[in-house]
């Protein structure tokens, strides 16, 4: 396994929580970009590596949290990205729907469990501009990315347009 | 040991999960000492590098509104400085028309000069004065200098001055010294001269030439200018002397129309 690529997702993940998160807020809606990349490796590497950068992804996004909530979203980050390799396996993702509706799925599931771990008030407002809505934002760019990494866009088709 | 590497790798996966919840289990429960190093390890590997460059930013983009708001501060003060120094002037120009007597018979109304016109240098000019304010053609119009022109037409509300600067302009003139008399006239080239003046008159250079009131137009004993140099040609019977002009007419702001002081 080599580790460098593993790296650069921590600190892209780094970046996104100490700078990031901020500024790509649209209306107070954030992008939970931690889970975007777990749900990616997940879908593109082993369900072990999967599951140990999950583990590290967790440690990295709530380092600056709370500290109750580390481990936990150790486990869930390691958890979630177990679970998406077992549903890759078991239902043979090659659609680009199909990836898209599990990445929805489970950042919808870790924006969720993130709420009820940091116990805020006026809980079903949060479930709207915080779960549903940043799924949705989150999926967007996943969406995006998954366009580019599966070649339906590219340099050349964008170069042949103009 | 080869059954050991054998169970480990036909249950690889859930060997790894295990470690894996294993390590979340220790950060949940083993207290805030394992939370804080943990925590610590990874802010300091990866959140740091990012923590840094942020507060550099947003020092950066501190420093550029102080910088913006120091420039406008700046621009303020130097309009309020301006401002200021305008108002110094004034303040100058005002006390020393409070130090100005009016020539005996005559009453003072003060007029602000609202424009200055004149293709070369200013010939005439308009002020805020006019027939409401009992403004007449032909009155005199002087400054703290001197002598600035006449009244040659009036409005309602303004009236316009003809200046000792315009060439068609003549002045009734003596020399305050000697009491002889010239003609006071502008030309464009040489600027305020005295004409007519007898080669045997008696001027000096820094002699002082006044209005002599003969020519029923300016009251006598207003100041003109200063001779500057007097020349005695001998085919001429004339002196050809020039003069300094008392009132600047570059910088005309306040003035005063001599009213006559009707009993």
């Amino acid at each position: 396994m080599t580790i460098i690529p593993y790296l650069l997702y921590l600190w892209l993940i780094a970046l996104h929580v100490v700078v990031l998160r901020d500024a790509t807020a649209v209306f107070g809606v954030t992008l939970n970009l931690p889970a975007l990349i777990v749900l990616a490796v997940a879908i593109y590497k082993k369900d072990t590596a999967a599951a140990w950068f999950g583990f590290f992804a967790g440690l990295v996004m709530a380092a600056g949290g709370p500290p109750g909530q580390l481990g936990w979203q150790a486990l869930m980050m390691s958890l979630l990205a177990l679970a998406a390799c077992r549903v890759r396996e078991r239902l043979n993702l090659d659609s680009l729907k199909a990836k898209v509706l599990m990445i929805i799925g489970g950042v919808l599931i870790h924006n969720l469990v993130s709420l009820i771990l940091s116990r805020a008030d006026a809980f079903l407002i949060h479930v709207i501009d915080y779960v549903v809505a940043g799924a949705v934002y989150t999926t967007v760019l996943a969406w995006l990315f998954l366009l580019v990494k599966e070649r339906t866009i590219t340099v050349e088709k964008i170069k042949a347009i103009f | 040991m080869k059954w050991i590497s054998n169970l480990f790798s036909g249950y690889a996966r859930s060997v790894h999960f295990v470690a894996i919840c294993a390590l979340a289990l220790v950060l949940i429960l083993g207290g805030p000492k394992v939370t804080e190093n943990a925590g610590g390890v990874a802010i300091a590997a990866f959140h740091y590098p990012f923590a840094k460059l942020k507060n550099s930013i947003e020092g950066l983009v501190g420093i550029a509104e102080q910088n913006a708001q120091c420039e406008r501060t700046l621009i303020e003060m130097t309009q309020s400085l301006n401002r200021l120094e305008e108002m110094e002037r004034e303040i100058e120009r005002l006390r020393s028309v409070l130090n100005f007597d009016p020539p005996p018979g005559y009453d003072l109304l003060q007029a602000r000069v609202l424009s200055v016109s004149g293709a070369v240098g200013p010939v005439s000019a308009v002020i805020s004065r006019g027939s409401d304010d009992g403004v007449e053609v032909g009155m005199s119009v002087i400054n703290q200098q001197g002598l600035v022109g006449r009244i040659v037409l009036v409005f309602l509300n303004v009236a316009t001055v003809e200046l000792l600067t315009d060439p068609a302009h003549r002045v009734a003139a003596r020399v305050a010294e000697s009491r002889e008399m010239g003609i006071v006239k502008y030309r464009s080239r040489e600027g305020m001269t005295l004409d007519n003046f007898p080669i045997q008159g008696a001027i000096e250079i820094g002699n002082q030439v006044v209005s002599s009131g003969l020519g029923g137009i300016y009251p006598p004993g207003l100041v003109i200018g200063t001779v500057r140099s007097v020349e005695r040609p001998p085919e001429d019977p004339f002196c050809r002397v020039h003069l300094d002009a008392a009132a600047n007419f570059n910088t005309l702001e306040e003035l005063f129309i001599l009213k006559e002081r009707r009993l």
